[in-house]
Order: C-alpha cells, then sequence, then structure tokens
C-alpha cells in the first residue's frame, strides 16, 4: 500500500499500523501503552498524528480529485488519530510534524504528568523512562496544573519481587494486558474507575512464574524489581547482553552489574527465542552471584585443611596428584550448562590424561538431540497440533510461552526497517485461544494443563506405555486405511486399548486424528520421556509416523551442545558415575555428588579429588584442591538452545577474585604439566568448534544462528547404548527455580518459597504431615530438606521433589521411614 | 483431625438460578455471567464478600483479580457490608446547587456518620454518590433503590423516623416544572391559582 508519512514515500504491507510505517518513514512518534508484542489498544493517548486519505466517489468509484492539482484530493479525518490503533490505507497521508499535532502532543504529555509525581531524582526508572524521555521530547516543559495531585500508595509490594508506586503509574495497561496476553494468568487488573483507578491483585503476591516482564514494560518507575531497586542509577550501570545459562530455552539476558556485582537481570529481546520476555527464576536468581561466600581463590588441602594457594601452586598439586594415578582412572565431569568452548577444554583435558570417562551431567539415559526434523521456537508458535509431554513451563520456561502463542493463532510478525512492529493489529485484548490444538501429558498436574484443551495423567514413569500404545495405534490406524473394511479394521485397532495408560481409546484416537489433521503438527518432550530410552524411542517413532517436527528439552541450558560436540564417555561403561569404585580421581565441574553420603564415603578413599565450584559444598568439604569457578552470568562462550540455536554467552563484570570457567582450569593445568592443551582459552576452544561445527562462534549474531542437525552419520558414531529406566517413588520433576542455588538468593527464596516435597492431601494425612512443616527425607540416597505441600494435582502414592544438577528429572527411591521432622520450622508455601 | 467451620457457596443450594444466569450467555462468553452473579449475591448479602469474590471467581473460570476489577468499577458494588438503609444522596451540580451538601451536612449530624460510613446497629449507611439522572427534582435521596425527589428538612426527619421503625415510606411524587420545592406536591387545579 503505498501512503506518505509527511515527505516520505513509502510502500507497506496492508494490515500495518500507522504508528509501525512513522517509524519505517524513520519519523518518531511518542507512544506509552503500545508494546511489541501485546494488543494495541489506543489507552494512552499519546502516539496523536493527523492522518488523511483519498475518498472515492460513491457514484462512480473514482477517487475525488483535487482541482487545484488534479491529484487525488485529501480528506483530513476530524480530529487526531491513536496512530497505533489506526490501519493503514491506500493513499493515506499521515502528518507527525505539524502545529496541530504538536499540541496534540504537548496537550497529552501535560495531562499524562497531572497526577504524576514527578519524583525522577529518587526514581530508579530515571535516565530510562519512556515518561521522563517523551516529557523532555514532546511536552512543554509547563503544567497549568495547580492543584493537589492525587496520593496513593508509593511502595506497594505487589510480591515478594515487585514493588508498585502507585502515584508514578499512568494507566497505560501494558501489565495488565501482559497477564492476559502473554502468560495466559490474569493475576494484575485495574481496580476501581476513572481517577482512583489504580493495578491491584487480590492472588497472593501474582502467582505467575513470569510476573516480572512487567518490570521490563512498565514505561515509567511504577514496576520495579525489588532486588535491584535503589540499588543504582540506570547510567551507572554496565550493561551486558548475554543469554541465560538458567534453562535450555536459551534467553536473551541483559544483566546490569555496578562494582562488580550483579544489580538486575533484564529481559533482552530475541524475537526467534524468547521475544522480550523472561521466568521469574531467571530474572531473580542471580543473587547468588554476589553472595560473600563465593569461593574467590584455589585452595589446596594441607593437612586437612583447605588453604588459599595461588593458581600456579594449586596447579601444580593437581599434576602431581594426578601424575600418580592412571590415566584412565581419572573421572573428569562438567556440569550441563557449561558453555560449548568449556566442553572443548574438558574433552582437551580427558584426552590428555588418557581417559575416556568424560561426560556432562546432569545428562538423561536418552539423547536430547532431535532426530530427523528438529523443531524451532517459531516452528512451536506456528503449530496447529501440539502434544507436549512434560512440563516446559519449569524445564524451558520460554517454550511455554512459544506454546501460548501457537493458541492465539497469530504467526509472529515479520520484521520492519525497525524491528518488531509496534503495533500488531492482528493482536487483541482477549483473544480467542485454540486450545483445541494442544494436548499435555505429565504424571501430575502442570501449569501448562490449564491452557490444553486434552490433557492425558499417565502413571509416574508411564510415558514409555502410553508412547508404544499411541505408536502402535498409528501403525494400526495406518495399516486399517488399506484394509478392505477400513472402519472396522480401526475399531479392531482401538479394541487392544487398555485404559491404564492414562487415556481412553477415544482420547488417544481424538489425538491421533488431531495431529494428523494438523499442517505442522510439533512432538515437545522433556525429562520425563528422556530418562527412559523406551519412551524416547517410542516418542520418535511416533513423531515420524505423525509427521511431527520434535523438540526436546533437556536437562540444563546446554545439554543438547554437549552432547553434539561430543562431551562424552568413550563407552556408555564410562558414563558419569560418581559411586564408581573403578575411578581412583575425579575432576568435577560445578557438580556435588557428595550431597549423597554413599558417594562421600566413596569419595573419601580417592587418590585425587578436585573440584571446581563456585560455593562450598559437601564435595568441596571432601576435595584434596577446590578451584573457584566463575557463574553462568560471567562466562564467555556460547551455548546450543533446546531448538539447535547457537547463542553467544558474555561476561558480565562481576567480582569473583581468581574465578575463572572450565577454560582456565585447563590452561593453568597446561601450563603446570608443560603442555599447550587445545581449549585452554575461549579462543582456542573457538578454533577447534570452527573446525568441527563450521561455525565462527565469535562472529555470533545477538540472536544466535541455527545449527544444522548433525549429520546422521556423525551421530551413529556417538550412538549412546541405552541406560536402563529408574524407578522408586519420588518423582523428581524439572524446577524453573534453579534450587541449588535458592539459599544464596533472598528475594526468590521469598517469592517463591522453600523446596516443596509435594504429594495427594491424602499421602499427607497417612503420613501426618501438615502444609508448610519443614522435613529432610532421603531421595535416592540424597538427604533432601524440602517444606511439605499437598497438592490434589499430585496422584496418590508419588511425591514430587524439584531437580538438583546431582539429582536428575525421573524417578529416584524415596525413604520416607527415614523422614524427619524439622522440629517448629515451618515456612511459608505458594 | 479439626474440620473446620466454613461458609457455605452462596450458590451451592441456588443450582436452578446459576443455571439460568449463565444459560442467558454462549460458552465463549461465559464471562458475561460475572455482573449477574455479582448482583444475586449483593442482593441477598447487601454486599460481595472475598468469599463470594472467589466463588464466582471460580463459577466463571476467572481470577479473584479480574472479578474485583470489574466490580470496584461500578459503585453499586459493595465491597464491605452496608446498613439495611443505604442513603445515598446525589452530588453532582444539579443537585448541589438545590442544597445537596445542606442535605449531606443535615445527615451527617443527625446520623452521626460521615460518607462511606454505616453505624454501628448496621441500620444506615451514608454515601455521596454522582449524578443519580434525576436533575429536575433536585435534590435526590436513594435509599436503597427507591427515590426521594426534592427532599427538604423535614421530609428527611420523617424518613429517618420512619426507617427507625423499619418502615419504607412510599416517596411523595412530585411533577415535573413544579417550582415549590419542599412539600408534597400541590393538589391538581391548584397550580394556576
Amino acid at each position: 500500500m503505498k501512503i506518505h508519512v509527511n515527505d516520505v514515500p513509502l510502500d507497506v504491507a496492508p494490515g500495518t499500523s500507522v504508528i509501525d510505517a512513522v517509524f519505517a518513514a524513520g519519523y518518531d512518534v511518542p507512544y506509552f501503552c503500545s508494546q511489541e508484542y501485546m494488543s494495541p489498544i489506543g489507552a494512552c493517548r499519546m502516539c496523536l498524528a493527523r492522518v488523511g486519505a483519498p475518498r472515492k466517489d460513491r457514484a462512480t468509484g473514482e477517487w475525488i480529485l483535487d482541482e487545484a492539482t488534479g491529484d487525488a484530493k485529501i480528506f483530513w479525518f476530524p480530529n487526531p488519530m491513536a496512530t497505533c490503533t489506526t490501519q493503514v490505507m491506500e493513499g493515506m497521508v499521515v502528518d507527525t510534524l505539524s502545529k496541530e499535532v504538536k499540541r496534540a502532543q504537548n496537550g497529552m504529555v501535560e495531562f499524562t504528568l497531572v497526577n504524576h509525581p514527578l519524583d525522577c531524582p529518587t526514581c530508579d526508572k530515571g535516565g530510562a523512562c519512556e515518561l521522563q524521555d517523551r516529557a523532555y521530547e514532546y511536552g512543554t516543559g509547563e503544567s497549568r496544573f495547580v492543584f493537589d495531585k492525587r496520593h496513593q500508595e508509593k511502595h506497594h509490594a505487589l510480591s515478594e519481587a515487585i514493588t508498585l508506586d502507585r502515584e508514578r503509574c499512568i494507566h497505560c495497561k501494558r501489565c495488565v494486558r501482559y497477564f492476559e496476553e502473554v502468560p495466559g494468568d490474569e493475576v494484575l487488573d485495574f481496580i476501581e474507575r476513572g481517577g482512583h483507578t489504580y493495578i491491584g491483585t487480590l492472588e497472593d503476591g501474582l502467582p505467575s512464574p513470569f510476573s516480572g516482564n512487567i518490570t521490563d514494560i512498565c514505561p515509567v518507575g511504577a514496576l520495579l524489581d525489588s532486588t535491584s531497586r535503589f540499588r543504582g542509577r540506570n547510567w551507572e550501570y554496565h550493561h551486558t547482553d548475554t543469554t541465560s545459562l538458567d534453562d535450555p530455552s536459551g534467553a536473551a539476558l541483559r544483566i546490569d552489574a555496578r562494582t562488580g556485582r550483579i544489580e538486575r537481570i533484564k529481559a533482552g529481546l530475541n524475537d526467534e527465542v524468547n521475544k522480550t520476555w523472561i521466568d521469574d527464576g531467571t530474572r531473580f536468581g542471580h543473587e547468588y552471584a554476589d553472595h560473600a561466600d563465593r569461593i574467590t581463590l584455589p585452595m589446596v588441602r594441607k593437612d586437612g585443611r583447605l588453604e588459599p594457594v595461588a593458581w600456579s601452586e594449586a596447579m601444580r598439586v593437581v599434576r602431581d596428584k594426578l601424575g600418580g594415578v592412571d590415566g584412565t582412572k581419572v573421572g573428569v565431569a562438567i556440569r550441563a550448562d557449561a558453555t560449548l568452548e568449556e566442553g572443548v577444554a574438558a574433552q582437551a583435558l580427558a584426552a590428555h590424561l588418557g581417559t575416556g570417562r568424560l561426560d556432562h551431567a546432569p545428562r538423561p539415559a536418552a539423547s536430547v538431540l532431535p532426530g530427523g526434523a528438529p523443531a524451532t521456537l517459531r516452528d512451536v508458535a506456528t503449530s496447529d497440533g501440539l502434544l507436549v509431554l512434560g512440563d516446559p513451563t519449569h524445564e524451558a520456561a520460554i517454550v511455554d510461552l512459544r506454546i501460548k502463542d501457537a493458541l492465539k493463532g497469530v504467526p509472529p510478525a515479520d520484521l520492519l526497517p525497525h524491528g518488531v512492529p509496534i503495533a500488531d493489529l492482528r493482536l487483541t485484548e482477549r483473544m480467542p485461544r485454540k486450545t483445541e490444538i494442544l494436548t499435555v501429558v505429565a504424571p501430575y498436574r502442570t501449569d501448562l494443563m490449564k491452557h490444553a484443551g486434552r490433557t492425558v495423567t499417565p502413571p509416574a514413569g508411564g510415558e514409555g506405555a502410553l508412547l508404544r500404545a499411541l505408536l502402535a495405534l498409528a501403525h494400526a490406524r495406518t495399516e486399517a486405511q488399506g484394509a478392505s473394511d477400513p472402519g472396522k479394521a480401526a475399531d479392531a485397532a482401538l479394541a487392544g486399548w487398555d485404559d491404564a495408560v492414562g487415556m481412553s481409546a477415544a482420547d488417544a484416537a481424538a489425538l491421533l486424528d488431531a495431529l494428523a489433521a494438523a499442517e505442522a503438527p510439533v512432538l515437545i518432550w522433556g525429562g520425563f520421556v528422556s530418562a527412559d530410552p523406551d519412551a524416547d524411542a517410542a516418542a520418535r517413532a511416533l513423531a515420524t509416523a505423525v509427521g511431527a517436527k520434535t523438540l526436546i528439552l533437556g536437562p540444563m541450558a546446554n545439554a543438547a551442545g554437549l552432547e553434539r560436540i561430543g562431551v562424552l564417555p568413550s563407552h556408555e561403561r564410562y558414563a558419569y558415575d560418581p559411586a564408581s569404585s573403578e575411578v581412583r580421581a575425579w575432576i568435577l565441574g560445578d557438580l556435588d555428588p557428595a550431597q549423597d553420603p554413599t558417594v562421600a564415603k566413596r569419595f573419601a578413599d580417592l587418590d585425587a579429588l578436585i573440584v571446581h565450584a563456585a560455593f562450598e559444598n559437601a564435595t568441596t568439604a571432601l576435595a584434596d584442591v577446590v578451584l573457584p569457578a566463575v557463574t553462568g552470568y560471567e562466562k564467555e562462550g556460547s551455548t546450543l538452545n533446546a531448538e539447535g540455536r547457537l547463542l553467544p554467552v558474555r561476561a558480565a563484570p562481576v567480582e569473583a577474585g581468581a574465578a575463572t570457567d572450565f577454560t582456565g582450569v585447563v590452561k593453568a593445568y597446561g601450563e603446570a604439566a608443560g603442555e599447550r592443551l587445545e581449549g585452554r582459552s575461549v579462543r582456542s576452544a573457538r578454533r577447534v568448534l570452527k573446525k568441527r561445527l563450521d561455525v565462527d562462534l565469535a562472529e555470533l549474531p545477538d540472536d544466535g544462528r541455527l545449527l544444522p542437525p548433525a549429520p546422521a552419520a556423525a551421530r551413529g558414531a556417538r550412538a549412546l547404548p541405552a541406560r536402563r529406566a529408574a524407578t522408586g517413588s519420588a518423582l523428581v520433576v524439572p524446577s524453573l527455580v534453579r534450587i541449588e542455588h535458592l539459599d544464596r538468593n533472598p528475594t526468590l527464596l521469598r517469592e517463591h518459597g522453600g523446596p516443596t516435597l509435594r504429594m495427594h492431601p491424602s499421602d499427607a494425612h497417612a503420613h501426618g504431615l501438615t502444609r508448610g512443616e519443614v522435613v529432610t527425607v532421603p531421595v535416592g540416597g540424597i538427604p533432601r530438606r524440602l517444606v511439605v505441600a499437598p497438592d490434589d494435582g499430585v496422584p496418590e502414592g508419588t511425591w514430587l521433589v524439584p531437580t538438583l544438577p546431582d539429582q536428575p528429572v525421573g524417578l529416584h527411591p524415596l525413604d520416607l521411614d527415614a523422614l524427619r521432622r524439622e522440629r517448629g520450622e515451618t515456612a511459608e508455601v505458594a | 483431625m479439626i474440620e473446620l467451620q466454613t461458609a457455605r457457596p452462596f450458590f451451592e443450594d441456588k443450582p436452578e438460578l446459576l443455571q439460568e444466569i449463565l444459560g442467558r450467555y454462549p460458552d465463549y462468553g461465559r464471562r458475561s455471567a460475572l455482573m449477574p452473579l455479582l448482583w444475586e449475591v449483593q442482593r441477598a448479602e447487601r454486599y460481595v464478600s472475598e468469599a463470594r469474590i472467589a466463588e464466582i471467581a471460580d463459577i466463571l473460570d476467572l481470577t479473584a483479580t479480574e472479578v474485583r476489577g470489574v466490580m470496584s468499577f461500578y459503585s453499586t458494588y459493595h465491597g464491605e457490608p452496608v446498613g439495611r438503609y443505604h442513603l445515598q444522596v446525589c452530588a453532582t451540580l444539579s443537585c448541589k446547587l438545590a442544597g445537596a451538601d445542606q442535605l449531606t451536612d443535615y445527615l451527617e449530624d443527625t446520623l452521626g456518620l460521615v460518607p462511606g460510613e454505616t453505624d454501628a446497629e448496621g441500620r444506615f449507611s451514608l454515601q455521596k454518590v454522582e449524578c443519580l439522572g434525576s436533575c429536575t427534582t433536585a435534590p435526590v435521596l436513594q435509599v436503597n433503590d427507591t427515590y426521594y425527589e426534592r427532599v427538604g428538612r423535614a421530609d428527611v426527619d420523617a424518613l429517618l423516623a420512619a426507617m427507625k421503625e423499619d418502615v419504607l415510606p412510599e416517596p411523595a411524587r412530585v411533577r415535573a416544572g413544579d417550582n415549590e420545592r419542599y412539600g408534597p406536591a400541590a393538589p391538581a387545579g391548584e397550580e394556576d391559582a
């Protein structure tokens, strides 16, 4: 459509909003209520412009011409228009520069500021405030309002992590719309009316795992992240644009640090991945990085005590210790959120030592790399048939939001010259959601089930049986189509169905019909399926049978990447097993297996235990050498997210003494051993990766790059022999909040509550457990301190425990006889 | 185990009423039943408590926040109990000019309440409200759902006395155009005299 913005002729797609046309033409227009990924509503009236269009003569159908010029005559709309809710028309003319528009803008700024306290000097948003900027750019600097301003609550704790200043609020409705439109948890609303309106909630503490995003989109200083409130001015922060290593979704982050501390984390923009949203675990879970008890120096055990030493001395001790051990009996394991560069370093170290006992942990029994047709997050967001096995909200939170995008049925908008459209007119408030396209399968009631048209609750560990039954049914139905009497054969296929797998035959048939009818079906699964190689095989076969793309959510941020580059044992016999008696020395990166007393006992008679860790824990307590590690916020490197996108990880300036990532460990070791090992630095590791992946990781753009799936041959060479699925009555479930850091994340701990032991209320009753009680119970050998939280969404006989890096998702034995109550201790349960 | 006494859900024993109200709207517009449900509760209990808000939210598959948002938009819904006689004085321009402020002052003095309050007995609540749409008969005092028009001091005294006996008197209707400010309408035929 041809239009004119001021003096710029422009050709834009039909359906574009006028505000986007203005920005596309390179002009500016102020706005507060519009937000890239939410519906335009024209609430703030700030984006006013003069708009006109030619008109056709009703009788002749010809354009009405201007007699003076002979061109189509422009009929101006009688009033200035809110450009965010106005669609472009053929021949439209937009004026954003005239006196009349200036006057309208001046008036709106003055009106918006009538009740705004103008406390910018003490406001955290000062210097990065949309209202402040717009008031300077488009206001007159004067107000005729001489009366008392409205007074409302200034420090209202909307939740433990979000503070609301009701006087600063300009009622743009971004936050209210956000909760309905993006996560679908309507926990915030306008209360009262007119000049008395304020935002508020009756829900206790904004119960949504994505609540923190409202602090990013608030155009004023009304909604603030409590972790950073009053901690710094915007111009003092050092901004680091990086990728979250919190979960395998690979969300873009902006870390704001000041004087060596992380003050806050905001969402970054990656249109292909997280758009502008991140989950609360990622946003508020950074305080641990600045905790006072970080390990900042290498330590060596002398006379039974760990003494701080220099890196060179620590590494001499490591070299001497390892020198006395048969190389094949050394184990090297790094945590599955290590960067690819750290993975290369670990490989180089293992190769140097001559050991095949290299691994990353947690690593599920089955591969987390999708086979033939991997689904990207865009595929998820545009799918019309989704089968989800697991709990994506907690496994890879962004996937949860992209699934909710698919329910709206609006594909991602094309980028304009200025980026993501500011006002996408296809989005509206309270859009009908196509819940019927979503099926969620999980052994307990998950958050995503509220949004699903079909939910299936198999017994814990029963995903394999369910998937095999579905696969058999899919095959039988395909065969039935070729039979002489297809209807009868299809019925026969259903006859053998066993409802014990968690769903009825009719539901199963309806699910397969829905997947078959879908044009772009996607199968998503997480830890529960990957924990069982048979379930994984059935899931892959089912995806092939119904022609679905697959997305696999690994246990930690870079599980897919480390598997892809082969940070794996040379034989499955050598898989990471800290309780193994064959290993004489361990080099562990960020792992704490000694939480399990059996492992701790084993570790006591190792020849060498070298631990790279950021905090002291049960394993460092036994270590011969402890090396200071950086957290995921301080790493330089790259990661591969669940969809197979390589993303850059950049280091925020955090004061962490002599701490390094694993490449630093390998560098120091190489220096002590007189060897130049590959992966001795990020740069050296990238040279190796460039050869292997054919990608220069130093050149990765901010929004990353999709890595083509590994060729089948390469995968075959590293095929993982099946490991057995575990059993037990404790189901270790994914957790959006990193439990291992929770004690050092005070804000998040208050917001989220302690780690919970969830069970059916009748099980709680049978064991005399009451809500909020703190207990310690051995789960798979590791004593876990948990808060009792009865929940009728948990099936009877199953006890849910949140995962730790050293306790992967899946079934584990639970020793309820050894359950110990912490006398008098109780905790809030969300 | 100790069984705690919980309030009975309001609609528990009124399934027909609930079905009737929900039946007025198509399935996708189920949330539209919010206003009539709030109204049923308020008519019976004279206010909508947080427990009832939660119950309605549950029926309509909304959050309590949304119910509260809608409820607070309309001043007819009360979040706090109001007295049996809810005195609402119109405080918009026409009534103000006709003496609504003096009327409010008089009610405040007589009842010992300020607008927004309810007496200890739970008999009277006093509230200033916006335009009641009856400017021709200003000032207007609305008691529950009944309008008392052109009320003067004597009318208020009589009204309060009656309500103390738990009688809500019939309002005296005043014809439009009658400029006699207070007192009952003039008998027919006398106005031209």
